[in-house]
């Protein structure tokens, strides 16, 4: 490991506990006046939205005012998610109805994208709504490096991750689809970016400055895509990352986690291309195919993963506007 | 006399007229309880091993600003609100312990109208509502003239047999006036006597050499089973009511291995010390007879005792509370304890036990209490709290 990157690891990677005095996050972000929104992007998660509305809002909006605004926004579901987070009292939004004159499109990057327009904070924290351990270190521990350290412009959760079997739990080192796909692409092409411990974990905080300057994919690779684009405009001191222990959720199966790299793995040649780290892309395919076999003979699945990109939301002409009428 | 009487019914009427305004507002408010309740919830807490749910419950007691926020040699953790006054002290207490151990997933799931997991109800809703209490009197309004107590008492459950609560009821160092134990289940229960109980393990164990060409001869299963059959055979007195339940056993690993140890966990209540042990004696005469006429080793282990304990029926403190359910439209259901309230009523305080919602599955690991019920149960506590601080519970 180069000195640098021994340099990054000590000053830009936390523990939550570092930051347990809540009411002197309070403080120090009264005192550079930020404001912090917390968004949670759902779709079908009304086994868990309400526990992480509670838990987040009461600890982190009525306890401690550390966050000012809490938006649940949702691509449409069919259960009663919205209705669950209401009752728990989150504001909660649509994703079609924001900005409708872009139009609507599905996935969590979206969602995650409209919220920059929705929200007002300075700082925005997105947290997955999958997370059925919820506490509060979730949003804490990932705002606090931005509180205080002027530098730094995205914070990456990284965790203990075990998963929820229903014999118990089990480690699952760094994530499946990080430790096969990302770390060895990273490890080719931005040795650096492999400091980060978990590049996939969906939560993260950031400063509005830098959200609002790069595209978005709507699916799978916006985690991925994130990464590439901050690096590439500001290096790896941008970056920091926050341990938040143990973090419990939902097991995705093997099937599940092709599509999701499939997905990813176009998002990060699109950026190999668009950063000058391959000439150019060849044709590629956007259907995934696999297989499954039923009474002994092999079907082909085939399913279409499409990663389209939002464009950076500064270039989007209402929000320019609220911005200046803000 | 006459007068005072009518005084403190006046007082307590007016409280009772305040009821359906606090139900109203408890309604926002309790979400400070669910949030309390799944914090601490999540924080395995299984019986002599409560440090980290103390912590968090101390640090809590801190962070609601009370004063002498501390965990004594038991591992209890108390505080205290003081109140205007501070003559004497009301004490509210919720076991910290739960009968799951650290390797149960303590993850507990919110939904609108229920929270599901190990140990919510018993008692990780109990243990947040004293918790909680000070900022919900402050959302009510509700200034108390004594001071208030708050203890979260370890070792209760099982082996335990009441050691943090009897300790900190030794040692305490306030004037106390009345105690009110705070259980997460079931809304309407009324506690204001403490049941006689023993609760024992008989410990089977078949000697390596054993002889196999006995008459009789058997492994562990099958003399266990012999002394369930007898303990079955004992007779119960119907008056003074008693009543014996053979709680657990554990014996054996396999389908072909004849296991050579096993235990037999069973409990006696009684409404007369007397009978218990009677009881005790005949279960410790068994166990020998089961030694000596099988070539067993069959031991008698007490791990805990409660003496029958008490207050009245007509105490001022359990009319008052009768009045406080009639209001909200709960139906007592008067249970003798045997838990918390029997060392306080054995230190010699009026006190009563109170759950606070509905209930199911209960030490289940799908534990699951029902929410729209809490306000209304909060509210009873706050309001006897009320009550006992306006003097209106004193006999």
């Amino acid at each position: 490991m180069t000195g640098d990157n021994q340099k990054w690891l000590d000053h830009n990677t936390f523990h939550h506990g570092e930051f347990w005095d809540i009411l002197d996050l309070v403080k120090e972000k009264e005192k550079k006046d930020l404001k912090i929104s917390l968004c949670i992007p759902t779709l079908n998660e009304e086994k868990t939205i309400g526990k992480e509305v509670l838990i987040l809002r009461s600890e982190l909006m009525e306890r401690y005012p550390l966050i000012d605004e809490f938006a649940v926004i949702d691509s449409g579901s069919n259960d009663k998610t919205l209705e669950v987070a209401e009752s728990y009292g989150a504001d909660t939004y649509l994703a079609s109805e924001i900005l409708p004159e872009v139009g609507d499109k599905r996935g969590k990057g979206e969602n995650l994208w409209k919220a920059i327009h929705q929200l007002k904070g300075d700082i925005i924290c997105y947290v997955d709504a999958d997370i059925s351990n919820i506490h509060p270190r979730f949003v804490y521990g990932l705002v606090a490096p931005l509180i205080k350290q002027a530098e730094v412009q995205y914070v990456k959760a990284f965790y203990d991750r075990p998963l929820n079997y229903s014999s118990g739990l089990r480690s699952s080192g760094g994530g499946r689809v990080t430790e096969i796909l990302i770390r060895p692409l990273f490890s080719l092409f931005y040795p650096e970016l492999t400091n980060i411990i978990q590049p996939l974990s969906g939560e993260y905080a950031a400063r509005r400055e830098v959200l609002e300057m790069i595209p978005f994919p709507i699916g799978y690779g916006v985690e991925t895509s994130h990464l590439l684009d901050l690096y590439e405009k500001f290096g790896l001191s941008a970056f920091a990352q926050t341990d938040l222990d143990r973090r419990v959720h939902r097991n995705q199966t093997t099937n599940a986690l092709g599509k999701m790299s499939f997905g990813i793995l176009q998002t990060f040649i699109n950026r190999l291309h668009s950063q000058g780290k391959i000439d150019r892309i060849p044709d590629v395919e956007t259907f995934y195919r696999r297989f499954e076999v039923e009474d002994g003979s092999y079907n082909q699945l085939v399913q279409e993963v499409v990663e389209e990109e939002r464009p950076p939301m500064i270039e989007i002409d209402s929000y320019r506007e609220r911005t200046v009428s803000s | 006399m006459m007068l005072e009487t009518t005084s403190k019914e006046f007082d307590l009427g007016n409280l009772l007229q305040d009821l359906p305004t606090q139900i109203e507002k408890l309604h926002e408010a309790r979400k400070l309880v669910l949030t309390d309740a799944v914090l601490l919830g999540e924080v395995p807490s299984p019986t002599f091993k409560e440090e980290d749910r103390i912590r968090l419950t101390v640090d809590r007691f801190r962070e609601n600003g009370l004063e002498d926020p501390e965990i004594d040699e038991q591992g209890n953790a108390s505080a205290v609100l003081p109140g205007n006054e501070g003559r004497s002290s009301i004490l509210v207490m919720a076991h910290a312990d739960s009968v799951f151990d650290t390797t149960t997933q303590h993850v507990l799931n919110v939904g609108p109208d229920t929270i599901t997991g190990p140990g919510i109800a018993d008692n990780a809703i109990g243990l947040a509502t004293v918790v909680a209490l000070p900022k919900l009197l402050k959302i009510l309004g509700i200034t108390l003239k004594d001071d208030l107590i708050l203890l979260a008492n370890t070792k209760s459950l099982g082996r335990g047999n009441l050691e943090g609560a009897r300790y900190f009821l030794e040692t305490k160092q306030r004037p106390i006036s009345a105690g009110i134990c705070v259980e997460g289940a079931s809304q309407g229960r009324l506690s204001y006597a403490g049941l006689g109980t023993l609760r024992g393990e008989i410990r089977l164990e078949v000697p390596s050499n054993y002889d196999w060409n006995r008459f009789g001869s058997s492994g562990a299963v099958g003399h266990l089973n012999r002394i369930i059959n007898q303990l079955l055979e004992i007779p119960l007195p119907k008056e003074p009511k008693t009543k014996m339940v053979l709680g657990g056993l554990t014996c054996g690993s396999t389908y072909n291995k004849i296991p050579h140890r096993g235990c037999l966990r069973f409990e006696i209540t009684s409404e007369a010390d007397e009978v218990i042990a009677e009881l005790q004696q005949k279960v410790n005469d068994l166990c020998e007879q089961c030694s000596l006429e099988n070539g067993t080793s069959v031991k008698l282990e007490v791990v805990a005792t409660r003496p029958n304990c008490g207050i009245p029926f007509s105490h001022p403190l359990v009319k008052a509370t009768r009045s406080i359910m009639d209001e909200i439209g709960i139906t007592p259901q008067v249970i003798p304890s045997t838990g918390d309230l029997n060392v306080l009523i054995e230190a010699g305080y009026a006190g009563v036990t109170l759950g606070l919602t509905h209930a199911e599955n209960i030490g289940e690991e799908n534990e699951t209490i029902q929410l729209p019920p809490l306000q209304a149960g909060i509210a009873q506590l706050v309001t006897l709290l009320q009550a006992i601080d306006k003097g209106i519970c004193e006999s």
